[in-house]
């Protein structure tokens, strides 16, 4: 049995040896021009091997700087009034963005503030 | 596909496998460690184009898979070592085979679809075959009727057991380097080719 096994493997690989030995010439140049088509093509460089990698990433980051934008840092939320109650020589309030009610008490404004703190400074 | 008596398989896989240490010695000058990739082709090519004709049954289609091969071993594998090429060499061309083999079945069923797979007459058209008027250089070898018969013995094996019978026994590889260019596990392919040399043991009784 493998003494069979044997020759029937030797006779196929022997027969493939000597096949492939004596292809006919035709195919014999092609082969040839086959290969030096082969070995004058580029090769591809190991520096071009991480090129794929590095613009990948590149794209990964500016994709995510361009979702992530930082937008200004959120304020708290100030009453317009607490801006005149610092002091009573304080600037005015913004004309544009006060309520335009506030200036017609804006005296009056003045000397509660002012009356508040000293007021409570006398506590 | 499973076999039904495991330790059968066992005990071929072992005759297969024993016997193919013996027999390693014919390719062994096939072997040497190749000094640059141009003499590493030059010392494949033609095996290479024998292996694509065995499996793909026509020389336009054999030298375009090995033209392919050619082609990316060289742009992808050139700079590995020299050791690891012919694996990757008859991983290549073994992909492109299969690819070769697919395209051609889409193109037959594509034709069947169109032609209906009947003639004028009604009767059936023949499977769609690629045109291969070269003259057969095989028939100028001396014994090219054994050739022609364990060829078309391998032929009919599934896929696999011929992938496995011809880089093992016809090309040389060893189980490992089988394995790689197949894509399965050693055992995979002692598997396969335990049945691959069962399925050819029936077939070429009278050759032997």
């Amino acid at each position: 049995m493998s003494q069979l096994d044997r020759e029937l493997e030797h006779r196929a690989r022997d027969l493939y040896v000597r096949a492939s030995r004596d292809v006919d010439p035709a195919i014999a140049g092609r082969l040839r021009a086959a290969r030096r088509t082969a070995l004058a093509s580029p090769h591809e460089s190991s520096a071009r091997r991480f090129l794929l990698p590095a613009g990948a990433f590149a794209v990964i980051a500016l994709a995510s700087l361009m979702v992530w934008q930082p937008g200004p840092a959120p304020t708290p939320m100030q009453p317009v009034a607490a801006s005149a109650s610092a002091a009573p020589t304080d600037l005015p309030p913004d004309a544009d963005s006060a309520d335009p009610a506030l200036y017609k008490d804006l005296q009056f404004y003045s000397w509660l503030a002012y009356n508040d703190t000293s007021g409570s400074s006398h506590r | 596909m499973e076999h039904e008596d495991g330790s059968k398989d066992d005990d071929a896989e072992k005759a297969v496998n024993g016997s193919l240490a013996l027999g390693a010695a014919p390719l062994a000058d096939l072997r040497d460690v190749p000094a640059n990739m141009d003499a590493f082709l030059a010392g494949i090519e033609r095996r290479a184009w024998r292996m694509a004709e065995i499996h793909l049954g026509n020389r336009e289609d054999a030298m375009d898979a090995v033209q392919d091969a050619m082609m990316r071993l060289v742009r992808h594998y050139a700079a590995k070592p020299a050791e690891e090429w012919t694996p990757l060499f008859w991983g290549i061309l073994r992909r492109r085979i299969v690819d070769l083999q697919r395209r051609r079945k889409v193109r037959s069923i594509v034709v069947g679809w169109i032609g209906g797979g009947r003639d004028d007459d009604g009767d059936e058209l023949p499977a769609w075959e690629p045109a291969d008027d070269s003259p057969d250089p095989s028939a100028r070898l001396q014994d090219s009727q054994a050739f022609g018969d364990i060829v078309a013995a391998v032929r009919t094996l599934p896929r696999r057991q011929r992938e496995a019978f011809t880089l093992r026994i016809m090309e040389g590889l060893d189980v490992a380097e089988t394995a790689a260019a197949m894509g399965c596990s050693d055992g995979s392919v002692k598997t396969h080719l335990s049945r691959a040399m069962h399925a050819l043991r029936i077939q070429l009784e009278a050759w032997r």
